[in-house]
């Protein structure tokens, strides 16, 4: 399953990709604050700052009316480009909305890097529609049966179930969780658009690989322990964390 | 109208051929008229098995580029009546295959026999997609090891997308698992998947068991298809997977380690 059509008449396709970029946390509100700190990293790594896309988190911010079009315009002083803005509240959204930026919905779990932070980007469906981040359940795709060699069965927007096994050789993917009533023995690719909140869970866990938004484990790599019991893999502290389900 | 049956596997050397001249035979013994074609062109060794290959005139291809009629190539089995086989061509290669041809030749088969046996090229490439193409049913050749275990896996995914059935929604081909080459002895001491951990990784019906044999090459080399060895445990085997190819209820044998009997042993018979 893909999203673009292979037809010469389309002037464009669209397509889910994961790009590296960075987020900006903000932690004051205040844009001569900011401005002091850019001039000063400005000095120690002026290569950093190179029309760079950067995401503003406010989330950390606990300001209803910050003042998103100064704090941008000090941004683009140090040839930094704001293109989105994660978390905020509603008032947040809509001036995001006005100065032409996308608005991410906030990361539940804050996590404590700095940079080079990976983003989720969503593959809108609908042009004019705005970007959906909580997925609704009707992206959900249920498929009853074995998934075999050679086959590759993917949720382009949400959550994969199979009812059935995942062969060896075979390759799951969601940009949700994927959820496998069965033997994983196959390979299972978790949040394929960059949701590191995303799961794998299977009743038999063999698989070839696994990964969650782009972090993977081997066969190999997985404790020995584990394999041929029901388990549950997560995104968690920086790596691939596998657990037994019980 | 005929039921149009192929026998593939994705892996080769694992007793595709063997079982289709096996089957088709076992399937005339019981009287129905059945056909067996080799798709295997260029690598023809159907006629072998079946002991006709120096009988062969015209083959699939010609047949296909119209250079000789269907009535002309197919080739009458000594042995039993309402056997015929379709030979596949040594010297071309697999492109002298097109699908409407493939589709005339069993279109005008269709009306005359019962069965239609395909018997399928090795590896997933056109020659073995024409030969699966118009199935009704599969039966899928599986040995107890892990490689052919993950073929026939593949060889599963293409019959349920890359069939004129699956390409037009009809009725899904109907998949039989027939397992060969199995030797309950090396199972039992951990050399050979078990029957057990084969079906749960297919997930299909078991169609039939035929234990390693020597007739089984005895057979081959004789061009004497098993099924005529009924003193064999193969060729025993193969007729009770006719039987269940034919909805009958058979209970399987040859799964588990035979004890060798006092006088067997004292005398060493090896198995027949």
């Amino acid at each position: 399953m893909s999203l673009n059509a292979d037809s010469a008449d389309n002037a464009f396709t669209f397509k889910g990709g994961m790009l590296p970029m960075t987020v900006m946390e903000l932690s004051s509100a205040d844009p001569e604050q900011i401005r002091r700190q850019l001039a000063g990293k400005l000095s120690q790594s002026p290569a950093f700052f190179q029309h760079t896309p950067v995401v503003l988190s406010v989330e950390k911010l606990d300001e209803p009316h910050l003042s998103l079009e100064r704090i941008c315009a000090v941004c683009r002083d140090h040839k930094l480009l704001p293109v989105a803005v994660r978390g905020g509240p509603e008032p947040v959204r809509q001036s995001a909305w006005a100065l032409g930026l996308g608005w991410f919905a906030p990361v539940e779990e804050a996590r404590a890097r700095t940079l080079e932070s990976v983003e989720r980007v969503e593959a809108p469906v609908e042009p004019a529609a705005p970007v959906e981040l909580e997925a609704p359940t009707a992206a959900t795709r249920l498929y009853r049966g074995t998934v075999r060699s050679g086959q590759q069965v993917s949720a382009a927007e949400g959550d994969l179930i199979v009812i059935g096994a995942v062969n060896a050789g075979a390759e799951v993917l969601a940009a949700g969780s994927i959820h496998v009533y069965g033997a994983l023995r196959g390979r299972a690719l978790a949040g394929i658009h960059g949701n590191t909140q995303a799961g794998i869970y299977c009743r038999e866990l063999e698989a070839e690989l696994l990964s969650v938004a782009g972090n993977y484990k081997r066969l190999e790599d997985i404790d020995p322990k584990l394999l041929g019991c029901a388990a549950q893999v997560h995104f968690s502290e920086e790596q691939l964390e596998i657990k037994a389900l019980v | 109208m005929a039921k149009i049956i192929v026998v593939t596997s994705g892996k080769g050397g694992v007793g595709k051929t063997t079982s289709a001249a096996a089957i088709s035979t076992g399937l005339a013994l019981r009287g129905k008229k059945t056909v067996v074609i080799d798709f295997d062109v260029g690598l023809r060794n159907l006629d072998l098995i079946m002991g006709c290959e120096r009988r062969v005139v015209y083959d699939l291809v010609n047949v296909i580029q119209g250079e000789a009629g269907l009535n002309q190539a197919l080739i009458r089995d000594k042995r039993v009546e309402n056997l015929f086989i379709l030979p596949a061509s040594q010297t071309r290669d697999k492109d002298a295959l097109t699908k409407e041809g493939v589709a005339e030749v069993l279109e005008q088969l269709k009306s005359d026999f019962d069965y239609i046996l395909c018997d399928s090229p090795a590896g997933i490439e056109r020659g073995a997609q024409l030969a699966m193409y118009f199935a009704d049913e599969a039966v899928v050749v599986t040995n107890p090891e892990v490689s052919s275990v993950r073929d026939s896996d593949r060889i599963l995914g293409l019959l349920g997308s890359k069939t004129q059935r699956a390409e037009q929604s009809l009725d899904p081909v109907k998949e039989h698992l027939l397992i060969t080459r199995y030797n309950p002895s090396r199972v039992t001491s951990g050399d050979m998947l078990t029957l057990e951990d084969i079906r749960e990784i297919l997930a299909i019906n078991l169609l039939g068991l035929i234990p390693e044999s020597e007739a089984v090459l005895r057979a081959s080399n004789q061009g004497v298809p098993v099924t005529h060895d009924a003193a064999s445990d193969a060729g025993q085997a193969y007729a009770d997977t006719v039987a269940r190819l034919l909805g009958e209820e058979v209970p399987l044998r040859f799964h588990e380690v035979q004890r060798k009997s006092l006088l067997g042993r004292m005398f060493g018979g090896g198995r027949r």
